[in-house]
């Protein structure tokens, strides 16, 4: 699934959907291969990451959904599939 | 630095970097906070002067008034207001090398008569008394300089009592978001970063406690604007002009360019999350 559709059909995003867009997200963010980023990869703990990175990451996952997190779970989001089901929750309830 | 460099004032080492640096990312006003864009299509030089309108309109700044910039940069504000809105302006700074720049402006401007520029801390600067108005000033703005006032109630104390009964006090900064995003943030490694490698010393605040000195120094609050998203089109705008400038910045200094990219980075990031950026207009007045 492409971003485009992501937005125009937000809640037949499944997790997986929303883990591999993440995963890219992510890799890109921190500059590393996708390969090297699991679902249980803690953001705050990878190699390269930092607060100002893991915010970033948020915010384009936010645009690329069209969704708003709550702040406890921007701030205090962990691991990718963690980010993923907060993502997926948010998508389900709009 | 070698011990034969001239010691940098304890908050503004940023602002006493070479005049040069700043000019190649800046808008040519080298206005150094945000802009307002009106349209998708707006310039950074057009968003910097509607910026400049804009503080003018909420200080309802009159042909002839009294103004006080605080924090005055290069001078952006000051040699508008004067050009612009035939105002005398006095700007204080407490950066040697803005004040150098500032005065070469006055002179090739032929403004002299009109706007004076004092070198020193606001909180206890002593003021040429032929520079204050009898009565007061008829404004008095801070845009993002009174983050790096350690004691906000004496400054906004010190900004009233220099207004005239009536004037109007502008100050634009950017925030916490809130208080608790504040004790969570204070100490992070973002705002470590821009402390340490860019301004020595900020207190970064959210608005309510701005709202709140205001009130206790005896304004009136007459408005309040969100300007968040303007200044993340600034800061795009800026960082996009340090990328296409990298070589000339780091030729005037080694390194400055990723260090500005860095820090344009981290603030860009924060906003609306941990930061906002607010305009707040108050006035002299029961």
């Amino acid at each position: 699934m492409t971003a485009s559709e992501n937005l125009t059909t937000p809640a037949s995003a499944s997790v997986a959907d929303i883990t591999a867009t993440l995963t890219d997200i992510v890799a890109s963010e921190l500059g590393v291969a996708p390969t090297s980023i699991r679902p249980d990869s803690d953001l705050r703990a990878m190699e390269g990451a930092d607060s100002v990175k893991v915010l970033r990451t948020i915010a384009k996952i936010e645009r690329e959904y069209n969704v708003e997190l709550e702040d406890e779970d921007v701030f205090g989001a962990s691991t990718v599939a963690g980010i993923a089901n907060v993502v997926h929750r948010a998508l389900v309830a709009s | 630095m070698t011990p034969a460099a001239p010691a940098p004032a304890d908050t503004n080492r940023h602002y006493d970097l070479d005049p040069d640096i700043f000019g190649l990312f800046l808008d040519p006003l080298r206005k150094y906070s945000s802009g307002i864009y009106a349209t998708p299509d707006t310039t950074l030089a057009q968003a910097q002067i509607a910026k400049l309108h804009f503080v003018a309109g909420r200080l309802q700044v009159t042909d002839g008034a009294r103004l006080l910039d605080v924090g005055c940069g290069w001078g952006s504000l000051v040699l508008f207001m004067a050009r612009e809105y035939h105002t005398s302006v006095v700007g204080i700074s407490p950066a040697g090398r803005q004040y150098e720049y500032i005065a070469q402006r006055v002179a090739d401007l032929d403004l002299g008569d009109r706007v004076h520029i004092v070198t020193g801390h606001f909180e206890d600067a002593t003021f040429d008394p032929a520079l204050v108005p009898e009565g007061g000033f008829d404004g008095v703005s801070m845009l993002g300089s009174i983050v790096h006032m350690p004691d906000l109630d004496h400054a906004m104390g010190r900004a009233r009592g220099l207004l005239r009964r009536g004037g109007r006090f502008y100050v634009s900064e950017s925030c916490f978001r809130n208080a608790a995003t504040r004790t969570a943030f204070d100490t992070g490694p973002g705002l470590e970063f821009v402390r340490q490698a860019i301004f020595g010393w900020g207190d970064m605040r959210p608005l309510s406690d701005l709202v709140r000195a205001a009130e206790d120094a005896g304004f009136s609050v007459v408005s309040v604007d969100d300007l968040t998203d303007d200044y993340r089109r600034t800061i795009d705008d800026w960082h996009a002009n340090v990328a296409a400038n990298a070589d000339a910045i780091d030729n005037v200094q080694p390194g400055m360019a990723a260090t500005l990219a860095r820090y344009l980075e981290v603030a860009n990031a924060g906003w609306g999350y941990t930061t906002k950026h607010y305009a707040l207009t108050c006035k002299k007045a029961r």
